[in-house]
């Protein structure tokens, strides 16, 4: 096993990669900007190593220091958490040409499914349903057409190098195709300078349903059961649960699988994630996979047992997954949801400062209450980030007892000096529409917008 | 340091150039890429459809290859413009006849030779043994299979003397067989047609022989033999597979027709040792350039006297755009460094533009595009390095030639030079050369061009080939009627513009010369690519200079000598 382990990241994501490595005996050394130095996560750290100013350009993205310093300060592996450059193929050759192992798949993997179209190709051949669409990128707005009909409207037309909503398109009625194809593809040739686009069915009022799927370099690969993440604002997410409550059994041990299958045919190493969507009529799709750990994987480590940065550190360090698919047992049920300094009365706008109070309490039951945080009451929230103060999840023996465990804690929580997100979280959970399990990733239950 | 610390080189397009520049670059390039692919498809069709149809009951010479290579895989091929535009009579001899292509069958790269019986039924022209065995010298240098598509009625008789008795006339190609067979290269040979005198001589010192039902070789054909009309004897009596499969053994093995006689010779080169790219690989998959290398496009100013950035370049031809830079600091007019190239590593060399400080004056700068002394010494033990260790080397041109002057001659650039021409001179390991654009005078030479034998000598549409620029050629014609400034000295206006005009017309001429499809129609240049081919064709070469084992140094990165150069350089 490593002796010592960079930590490439900062916060909520250092302190929870930080926690494992302690107890598993591995020194760590963490990345610091000048606008992170003094806080009090900093102390969960062996080592600091400042890497630049404050904007994640000038420290947390900066790669050659990030690498440089994992050599100098002798670290024989890198984690790089999630965000930043968690899913930068690029940065995990950097780190392995300087003889440091990267926690995380192979930067061809990373490659493979960081594009829609190789990573759509790659799930087929593995045996997964996809989304009827473009097998790949389109040039010609007349075959495009041709095809949306053949798969039927409404269609999404997407720009196959896009991201973060730019050069997407919902066209409804076929008479306004050619404007639509139009737009996307200029706006994708302006901002990636292709304006290429595929088309994919657009699935309305769909869940989104996660696998979480763990591989190791002797071509093993299980999966470790759903999360649902369907409660989501404006493509970011917002509360995760598992198990999924629009699942039964079968469908659930099914997409499992396929999800497992696939990471077993990229020969996949590492923790990753497999993304699908149900559709209303309760067909699955699979969407893409994250080459990566994801924030709420505490959700499955709270209903499995296992812990997911240890065995992610196993792997990496060439050995064996110690658990088999059959010895994955799952057990109640885990709510988990994001507290972030913003303001839900100004549109969710981020809300920095100085924490005056965190009190968050874990005690009240029914269930058990984990929270993974970094801050601590003086703390102030730095602007250049992620604004993620603590995730809080609850776990209960029933789905009924998990929310009722989490409204508890969050009544009686006190985060003050920001803005928080806590009221909208005691919205959603205690809404009719969540507490039955009937929501989508159309409207956020218990919400007016 | 084992590890080689190969860092971020590059930035994205908008960060890289100026939108409007990128665009203008794009649109110079524009008419000269229109031209190279026209050219290209001209020559790919040989005489024509009429041509085509004649030879219809068998296949013709390109489509043995695509029935020959991988389905999914390109095309490599060098020797597209020989004898381009040149006549003999009225005839034109699109590719001088012969297609000279590298090829993958069953994942092995081969030199694949095939007389193209759409040009005069694949006959041997001026300059075709030449363009042949310049596809077996490629073949012997990188130890690849070589797959002879043998189609070919024998020299084109009217124009024998220039391609019959000298040095590397077409009997060189029959040497270049033995030398081939001798270092224990694979050579394989369909036979499928009409191979009379030299067609018939150059499959036969193959390992394996294959004759299709329509196919003979024969010394000499039925049309010279005494009686052969009287007797009813055709040249397929007399060569077919009947006699040299059966009773003189010339040939192994005959296939009904063509398809059958490729599939076979398919089916041999799966039994040849696969190839060992994957091994030195190292376990490090290949990946694409960060940055599209398509963009390398609209990175150069066609105008030759226009700077571009190298970085910039490099970024767009290695692999995730990471580069590890040697001896940066000294002789910055050349970039001398290793990345990977579809995962394997190679060493690259490279002219960089504009402006660089001035190793030999405190503060002082020079224009780069110009080797200086320093450079030539960095450029020398970078090359020797690369040759200790194993690593092809990629030489990318756009050098106006050495410095020139009082203070060169002082530092005694002729002597670092020939120290140079000694490493490029007996290098081993494989070497290609690119020329970008310019490619000067000694610094042609220095910079590995074709005369220091690299193993294929690439250019661009935007490539000039020449000892000088024809301003400069002008002057150094004219330079007894010049001043100290280069201007006419006369006052007679009658001398001054009849002299005025003479150095025009030798400038316009010397500017002719400089077209890269003249160097390519001479064979001086392998192949023209377009700017954006430039990536995947140094892909395929270096994955070729890794094919084969045994026969050339590959160390490991553990015990390179490039880390003592990085050792003493490193700062403390």
């Amino acid at each position: 096993m490593f002796h010592k382990l960079f930590i490439a990241n900062r916060g909520e994501v250092a302190v929870r990669v930080a926690r494992t490595a302690r107890t598993m005996g591995i020194r760590t050394v963490g990345a610091v900007s000048t606008a992170d130095r003094g806080a009090s996560w900093t102390k969960a750290l062996d080592e600091l190593i400042g890497v630049g100013s404050g904007p994640p350009r000038e420290s947390y993205l900066q790669q050659e220091r990030l690498v440089q310093a994992a050599v100098q300060s002798g670290c024989t592996a890198l984690h790089p958490g999630w965000g930043f450059l968690a899913e930068n193929a690029r940065f995990a050759a950097l780190v392995e040409a300087h003889g440091v192992t990267f926690v995380g798949p192979a930067p061809r993997a990373m490659d493979q499914m960081g594009l829609k179209t190789p990573a759509k190709r790659a799930a087929r051949a593995a045996g997964l349903p996809v989304i009827p669409g473009s097998d790949g990128p389109l040039r010609d707005e007349t075959e495009a057409l041709r095809l949306a009909h053949e798969i039927g409207f409404p269609v999404m037309v997407k720009a196959d190098a896009g991201g973060g909503g730019r050069g997407m398109r919902l066209v409804r009625e076929p008479k306004d195709f050619a404007a639509a194809w139009q737009a996307a593809s200029s706006e994708a040739l302006a901002a990636f300078g292709d304006g290429a686009c595929y088309i994919e069915k657009y699935l309305e009022r769909g869940r989104h349903i996660e696998v979480q799927v763990m591989g190791d370099r002797f071509g093993n690969a299980i999966h470790l059961y759903e999360r649902e993440c369907s409660i989501q604002r404006k493509h970011q997410k917002l509360i995760e649960e598992s198990c999924s409550p629009c699942l039964d059994d079968a469908t659930r041990e099914r997409i499992g699988l396929l999800a497992a299958n696939l990471t077993a045919a990229l020969r996949y190493a590492g923790a990753g994630t497999v993304e699908f969507l149900r559709a209303q009529d309760g067909a699955i799709y699979f969407m893409e996979m994250n080459t990566r750990l994801q924030v709420e994987h505490p959700v499955t480590e709270e209903r499995t047992g296992l812990d997911l940065v240890r065995m992610q550190l196993e792997v990496a360090a060439n050995q064996p997954l110690r658990i088999s698919q059959a010895a994955v047992k799952t057990n109640g049920h885990a709510i988990e949801v994001r507290i972030n300094a913003e303001d839900p009365a100004r549109a969710f706008a981020p809300s920095p400062g100085v924490l005056s109070v965190v009190d968050i309490p874990t005690h009240l039951g029914p269930g058990r209450v984990r929270v993974d945080t970094h801050v601590a009451a003086g703390d102030e929230v730095p602007p250049y980030y992620d604004s993620l103060l603590a995730k809080v999840i609850a776990h209960g023996s029933t789905r009924a007892e998990a929310i009722q465990t989490l409204l508890a804690c969050l009544r009686n929580a006190r985060v003050e000096g920001v803005a928080t997100t806590i009221p909208v979280h005691l919205a959603v959970l205690g809404s009719h529409a969540f507490q039955s399990g009937q929501y989508d990733t159309g409207s956020i239950p218990g919400m007016q917008e | 340091m084992a590890h080689v610390k190969i860092v971020p080189i590059g930035s994205a397009r908008d960060a890289a150039i100026d939108a409007g520049a990128y665009a203008r670059n794009l649109a110079a390039l524009e008419e000269r890429e229109r031209q190279l692919l026209e050219r290209r498809a001209k020559v790919q069709a040989g005489w024509g459809a009429t041509y085509v149809e004649r030879v219809h009951q068998k296949l013709t010479a390109r489509e043995r290859v695509e029935r020959l290579r991988d389905a999914g895989t390109e095309l490599y091929e060098v020797g597209t413009f020989a004898n381009f535009g040149r006549l003999f009579g009225k005839l034109e001899s699109p590719a001088a006849g012969v297609i000279t292509v590298f090829a993958k069958v069953h994942a092995r790269w081969c030199v694949v030779i095939a007389n193209d019986n759409t040009v005069a039924s694949g006959s041997w022209w001026p300059r075709t043994p030449e363009k042949i065995e310049r596809a077996q010298e490629m073949a012997r240098r990188l130890r690849l299979p070589v797959i002879y598509l043998v189609d070919c009625s024998g020299l084109y008789l009217p124009e024998q003397a220039q391609s019959f008795p000298g040095a590397t006339g077409a009997g060189h190609i029959f040497k270049k067989n033995a030398l081939l067979s001798a270092e224990g290269v694979p050579q394989i040979a369909g036979v499928f047609g009409d191979c009379i005198a030299g067609g018939g001589y150059m499959p036969i010192i193959s390992d394996r022989v294959y004759m299709t039902e329509s196919a003979y070789m024969v010394i000499a054909g039925a049309a010279l033999i005494k009686g052969a009309k009287s007797q009813e004897l055709s040249s397929l009596d007399i060569g077919g597979p009947e006699v040299h499969v059966h009773a003189s053994g010339c040939a192994d093995v005959r296939a009904p027709d063509d398809v059958t006689a490729l599939a076979m010779i398919r089916d041999d080169i799966a039994k040849l040792p696969s190839s060992a790219a994957d091994y030195y690989r190292g376990g490090v998959d290949a990946a694409e350039p960060m940055h599209d290398a398509g963009e390398v496009e609209g990175l150069f100013p066609a105008d030759h006297r226009h700077t571009w950035s190298v970085e910039e370049v490099l970024a767009r031809l290695v692999d995730r755009s990471l580069f590890k830079e040697f001896l940066p600091e000294r002789g910055r007019e050349i970039v001398c460094g290793v990345a990977r190239v579809g995962g394997l590593w190679t060493g690259f060399v490279a002219n960089r533009q504009g402006i660089v400080p001035d190793a030999e004056q405190r503060d002082g700068v020079k224009p780069a595009g110009i080797l200086y002394r320093e450079s030539i010494a960095k450029t020398a033990a970078f090359s020797r390095a690369c040759e200790a260790d194993g690593i092809p080397l990629v030489w990318l041109q756009d050098i106006a030639g050495f410095d020139i002057g009082v203070e060169a001659e002082r530092l005694g650039l002729l002597g670092y030079g020939s120290s140079l021409i000694y490493a490029n001179s007996t290098n081993a390991v494989p070497m290609f050369s690119v020329l970008l654009r310019k490619a000067s005078g000694a610094g042609y030479y220095a910079m590995a061009g074709l005369p220091y034998d690299p193993i294929v000598q690439l250019a661009t549409p935007l490539t000039r080939l020449s000892v000088m620029e024809g301003r400069t050629l002008a002057i150094a014609t004219y330079r007894t009627k010049l001043d100290a400034n280069f201007e006419i000295a006369t006052t007679d206006p009658e001398e001054r513009s009849k002299l005025e005009q003479a150095m025009k017309d030798t400038e316009a001429r010397i500017e002719g010369d400089m077209d890269p499809y003249k160097a390519a129609a001479q064979l001086d240049i392998d192949e023209i690519v377009r700017l954006r081919e430039l990536r995947p064709w140094l892909v395929a070469l270096i994955e070729m200079a890794y094919q084969a084992t045994g026969h050339r140094t590959v160390k490991n990165p553990r015990i390179w000598s490039l880390h003592d150069l990085d050792a003493l350089t490193e700062p403390r």
